[in-house]
């Protein structure tokens, strides 16, 4: 989920082209002697990345359809090595994604442009608002109009689908193809398999970092404090220190963390989920927004009723949230709050730091800083149902990510199987992943090979920022108490239920956050026992891998 | 529906010759009998097919929807063949009657089995029946009632909407100058699609920090100007929104029937020395009524209607505080899938309309009739 | 500030008939001048009040982020209009003669809303003026219903919450084959503007004298043959009017074009809401597809507000 780093990126660039100019040059020139193909195929592989890296290159504004055209057609060499060209002549195939403007389904019309034209098929395009993504799809498959083959899915919806057995199971060509093993470690099963099976194509990696004003940390600045804060409680603090001070960029009141306080259609709830992972999420236990065994609901144990009592505190300290921020949900406090100088602390998707620091679309200039989710300095133990007085933090990796998967409408056709198979490999190739995590997209970082920061540098990419911004993503990725998503079928109703009580609970119509909780946890049985508690049990243990 | 409490029995009375040959009406009768034949035939085919009880049947049922159409016109021709001048008369009614009744017999009844269904769409077993559950359900749901509650406010704010909208039209066909300037401006807030409302005022011009009417509200002495901070201002916010785009629709009917209304009884009013005020009390309103209750009514129902801009704003926020129970349904229905539920609430929604619009026409109706009997 | 130009402007060419005969006294001259200050200050501020939002729309489609930032109000004065908006609809003058996937997006999309609501307007005033012509002339049963149980039977459609609807019309839909069809979003949206029309055109043919008819009758034609010939040209300004209501509820439909189509037969009004993603908002964007998403009703307002108001004028008080 970044988009604008890109801008970024370009505006340092056009700043040291002269420095560039002989490197790029030199780049060019492996990039054309590599697809002649007169070199070492690995030779080949980095000058096809570099080669790659390079468009629409410095200085050319933003990548546009010609060249997601042009980088879809350099990274068919999977494709030509796995096709005939024209094998799949007269095949028709039906694609279901989101229509973010210039993300998603716009690349990938780009992108499987020149695969159709080699290939031979032919796909039509099913384009979807993210509001209307899973009520659609929900709809699609209870009343049997599944009309896709192909769709770009998140996997805390596998399942939805997966474990209705709508899906596609992958063929054994493809993993090798995609190199699936460079995948992060979060991303390998069981994400993405169902019953030990592998269904997904990963072209995305998720997770919430950190952002933070530089400006607001460090000697003589107004929270007087060196370094940003580790752990919640800080986190706390400086919100409530922050009251009634001015701040030094805008001139306007200061604050401190942005909670969203409004639903965002399920989405919301992931901020909770943030603050609460670092209390309620126990480094020995997979499992933590329900038992594993029954399902019963975590979500008002002591560990999450601390986090909603955070939140709770700081409504009640009048000034440390900007005003109306009752009406403020995630898209607010990250564009319009963060961005827009308001509020100094933020957990998002990777790209809202680089947002900020594009001078162009925001007034925060060059004064954002990345970490991982904060700590606390205590986790509540679910097993022992006691706190521990131990300092714990565990990212959370929010939706963990797009996937592509095929839909059993392809099957008793081998042709359209493999065909779309092959479209989806395509999409989430190696090096064309490489290109998608370096610019606009709605795609993060999410491979092991993305995150070698010379392959960036040489690009033309500052160094620092560089090390910053994937640094954080990836030390969250790989953090070994990484708070993960259960895939069971439904995980949006909960979190939309949960969003709508936790409305009431910050305007203050419970009694306080264990009531609040309470309310929540009740809803969320009730789900449970409408889906039915048996089946979410063993689906919640598989897609935890337990 | 002021017009609906009128006389029985026909307004147009026709004198026809209705002997008609009793050869013609056979033949609208066989006529009928054997499209009526061939569509249940075709029905029970298809029906078959689908339960995989014979092969002979079509891809889908579009075939029968034809055939429908096909029935739909020989019910027509048959009409006229047998009942002559009463069939032509029938003519009026039964194309638009037969279009509403094929479009929305199925989905209510469908509706109404889910209704008292336990159908979540991520649920493995699909639909079960469950009875009294859901009403049991709803009636414990304290964020259905308080939707409710909250639909009471909005419709109350009808009436300070038929103010206004009263004002701008008598205003309107005063004695102005650019009249016609006047009447298109305050028209076309009608134009504007709810959604692109919700986005371009809702969430752009009241930004609180650079949103146009943020800075107004600074600058007539708002400190810390925030529309959708508390329930009571988050839910005023709501109708001022619904209110500008639905204004104009009173306005303008409201300004058709000011323009219509006899000019002879108020220059006779102007005669005996009325002043404006005394005018418009003693005459305009009340031979304004009906208009009135045209208008309200419609408004009504649009307004018990309200979701668009409440689901893209506020979401029902702060707390419930702006819910309506269409938008409430909405969050149930498509953000939890929990259709069976959601459609009851629904249905229950719909019953209640009903009695309302039902109590309400009644009421009316005899107050206007006191009122015709009243007058001299 | 334009209304005050058009004022003026209208003032110069008036012939000051218009104006009420200026009375004797001072002091009723005052009142007099008092309340027609009191008149023009309101109608100028309610013509603010509903042009601002529309002109904070258009502007917007010409800014980009600083400037919507910043809240800049007025173009050249204190912020350079920029294309940013149109061009990510390939529709800035230097994106107009490239090949653009974008613009080809919109304009099927705007294709589509356009043929679905014109001919679902179009559809639903021909059923609706029929009747509603029966229904305010002759008396009938159906069963137990009456005229009264067939008007509500029919008004009750308006009444019923989409929602409630949804899912049996995409399972409806699915089995008649109608879905992501052009059809099947024309056939919907006249069953839901359906009973605005009928209400419109029924009080519109109350108001017009049965005896035209009687005397059409006499002279020997049919009941059709006087519907047609003498009713419909009296009514048709009520029909325009019933007919842009009736667009204007088709054209800015979301819920169910978002449920029903997919590609074939994708609208307007579901492009405009997604525009919101996980990436916040592109102001710039989505003012310019709100722009081109309200601009053909606006003309079609400003081209027809005569037809609205005298077509319902003819119906309105008995």
């Amino acid at each position: 989920m970044k988009t604008e780093i890109y801008n970024r990126l370009m505006a340092m660039q056009a700043s040291r082209r002269n420095v560039l100019k002989g490197a790029a040059a030199g780049a060019a020139a492996l990039g054309a002697t590599g697809t002649l193909g007169s070199l070492s195929s690995a030779f080949a592989q980095d000058s096809l990345r570099a080669q790659i890296l390079k468009i629409p290159g410095v200085g050319q504004g933003s990548p546009g359809d010609a060249e997601w055209q042009k980088v879809g057609e350099l990274c068919l060499g999977g494709t030509k090595e796995t096709v005939q060209e024209g094998e799949f002549n007269g095949v028709e195939l039906t694609f279901m994604g989101l229509n973010n403007q210039n993300l998603h389904n716009f690349l990938f019309r780009g992108f499987l442009k020149p695969w159709e034209a080699y290939t031979g098929a032919t796909i039509n395009w099913i384009d979807l608002a993210q509001a209307d993504y899973n009520p659609r799809l929900q709809q699609s498959i209870a009343t049997g109009t599944v009309d896709f083959d192909i769709i770009e899915m998140g996997a805390p919806f596998e399942g939805d689908t997966a474990g209705k057995g709508l899906l596609n199971e992958m063929p054994d060509w493809v993993p090798g193809l995609i190199d699936a093993d460079d995948l992060v470690g979060y991303l390998q099963a069981p994400v993405g398999t169902w019953d030990g099976k592998p269904y997904r194509i990963t072209i995305d990696g998720d997770c919430h970092t950190f952002a933070y004003r530089t400006d607001y940390f460090g000697d003589g600045s107004i929270t007087g404090r060196a370094e940003p804060p580790t752990s919640w409680e800080e986190v706390n603090a400086i919100s409530k220190e922050l009251i009634g001070k001015t701040d030094p960029l805008t001139g306007l009141p200061a604050h401190g963390y942005l909670d969203p306080l409004k639903g965002w259609g399920g989405f919301g709830f992931y901020f909770l989920e943030n603050r609460a992972a670092a209390y309620a999420k126990h480094p020995d236990d997979p499992a933590w927004l329900f038992d594993p065994d029954t399902m019963k609901p975590r979500v008002n144990n002591p560990g999450w009723v601390q986090a909603i009592q955070d939140v709770l505190d700081l409504i009640a300290a009048e000034g440390s949230y900007p005003a109306d921020q009752i009406n403020a949900d995630p898209g607010t406090t990250a564009f319009q709050q963060f961005l827009a100088g308001t509020g100094s602390m933020l957990m998002w998707w990777g790209d809202v730091g680089s947002n900020a620091r594009t001078s162009d679309t925001s007034v925060v200039g060059d004064v954002v800083g990345f970490g991982i989710n904060p700590g606390a300095n205590r986790v509540y133990n679910s097993q022992t149902g006691a706190w521990e007085e131990t300092y714990n933090e565990a990212p959370n990796m929010a939706y963990i990510g797009w996937g592509v998967y095929v839909t059993n409408r392809v099957e008793g056709d081998s042709l359209k199987r493999k065909a779309a198979w092959s479209a989806a490999a395509h999409l989430g190739g190696k090096d064309l992943s490489l290109w998608a995590s370096a610019y606009p997209s709605g795609f993060q970082p999410y491979r092991n090979s993305h995150f070698q920061f010379d392959e960036w540098e040489a690009a033309g990419y500052d160094r620092d920022f560089i090390e910053d911004y994937l640094g954080s993503n990836r030390d969250s990725y790989n953090h070994p108490n990484a708070a993960i998503e259960p895939r069971i079928p439904g995980i949006f109703q909960y979190y939309s239920v949960a969003e709508d009580e936790l409305a009431k609970g910050y305007a203050g119509q419970y009694a306080g956050a264990q009531e609040t909780a309470d309310a929540i946890a009740a809803a969320w049985e009730k789900i449970t026992d409408q889906i039915g508690r048996e089946s979410q049990i063993k689906l919640y243990k598989a897609s935890l891998g337990m | 529906m002021p017009a609906a409490i009128t006389k029985e029995g026909d307004q147009l009375h026709i004198v026809g010759a209705d002997d008609l040959p009793e050869s013609r009406k056979r033949t609208g009768r066989w006529l009928l009998i054997a499209v009526s034949a061939f569509l249940v035939g075709l029905f029970v085919l298809q029906a078959l097919f689908r339960a995989g009880a014979t092969d002979i049947g079509f891809q889908n049922w579009r075939p029968v929807l034809y055939m429908f159409v096909v029935w739909g016109i020989a019910l027509g021709v048959a009409q006229v063949l047998m009942r002559g001048e009463l069939g032509k008369r029938a003519l009026f009614v039964l194309p638009a009657a037969l279009f509403v009744a094929s479009m929305v017999v199925f989905p209510l009844l469908f509706g109404l089995t889910l209704s008292f269904s336990n159908w979540n769409l991520s649920s493995l077993e699909g639909r079960s029946f469950n009875g009294l559950d859901n009403i049991r359900q709803m009636w414990g749901d304290p964020f259905y009632w308080n939707a409710l509650k909250n639909m009471v406010y909005y419709v109350v704010a009808v009436s300070a909407e038929y103010a206004i909208a009263f004002g701008l039209a008598l205003l309107l066909s005063a004695e102005i100058r650019a009249r016609k300037f006047f009447r298109v401006v305050f028209l076309l807030p009608l134009m504007l699609s709810p959604v692109a409302v919700s986005w371009m005022v809702g969430k752009s011009m009241m930004e609180v920090r650079f949103g146009p009417l943020a800075n107004l509200a600074r600058f007539l002495g708002w400190e810390q100007p925030a529309f959708f901070s508390n329930p009571e201002i988050a839910r005023a916010t709501i109708m001022i929104m619904d209110a500008w785009t639905f204004i104009p629709f009173m306005m303008i009917m409201l300004l058709a029937g000011l323009q219509a209304l006899p000019k002879d009884i108020l220059e006779a009013a102007k005669v005996d020395g009325a002043s404006a005020w005394q005018t418009f009390w003693r005459i305009t309103f009340p031979l304004m009524l009906p208009v009135s209750v045209t208008a309200l009514l419609i408004r009504i129902i649009f307004k018990l209607k309200l979701a668009d801009i409440i689901i893209n704003v506020t979401a029902g926020g702060p707390g419930g505080g702006t819910d309506s129970v269409t938008s409430f349904i909405f969050r149930e229905y498509r953000d939890r899938s929990n259709v069976g539920y959601g459609t009851l609430l629904a249905m229950v929604y719909l019953v209640l309309i009903v009695i309302f619009m039902l109590v309400l026409l009644n009421v009316i109706g005899r107050v206007m009739r006191r009122q015709d009997q009243g007058a001299p | 500030m334009a209304a005050t130009d058009t004022m003026r402007r209208q003032a110069v060419t008036s012939t000051g008939t218009a104006e009420a005969d200026p009375t004797k006294s001072p002091a009723r001259r005052l009142r007099y001048a008092a309340g027609r200050v009191l008149i023009y200050g309101t109608l100028i501020l309610w013509a603010v009040i509903c042009l601002f939002p529309i002109y904070w729309t258009v502007t917007t489609s010409f800014k980009i982020a600083p400037d919507v930032m910043r809240g800049h109000l007025i173009p050249f004065f204190d912020y350079t209009p920029q294309w940013l908006g149109w061009r990510s609809l390939g529709l800035s003058p230097d994106r107009l003669g490239e090949v653009s996937t974008v613009r080809d997006e919109f304009l099927k999309r705007f294709t589509n809303s356009a043929v679905t609501s014109l001919s679902a307007s179009f559809l639903a005033v021909t059923l609706g003026s029929l009747a509603a012509y029966g229904l305010s002339r002759f008396s009938y049963r159906f069963g137990p219903m009456k005229n009264q149980d067939i008007s509500f039977f029919f008004l009750s459609q308006l009444i019923l919450p989409p929602v409630v609807l949804a899912l049996p019309f995409l399972v409806l839909y699915k089995e008649l084959a109608l879905l992501d069809s052009r059809i099947g979003l024309i056939l919907l949206y006249t069953l839901t503007v359906l009973p605005i029309v009928i209400w419109i055109m029924r009080d519109q043919f109350s108001a017009i004298p049965v005896e035209l008819e009687e005397a059409a009758l006499v002279d020997g034609l049919s009941v059709w043959g006087a519907f047609l010939r003498i009713i419909l040209p009296i009514a048709a300004p009520g029909m325009v009017a019933a007919f842009i209501l009736s667009l204007v509820l088709c054209w800015n439909e979301y819920f169910f074009a978002a449920l029903l189509t997919s590609t074939d037969a994708k609208t307007l009004p579901v492009m405009v809401a997604s525009q919101t993603g996980s990436q916040g908002i592109n102001w710039w964007a989505m003012a310019a597809l709100s722009t081109a998403a309200i601009m053909p009703l606006i003309i079609v307002a400003i081209a027809l507000e005569r037809y609205i108001i005298k077509g319902m004028t003819a119906g309105a008080v008995k």
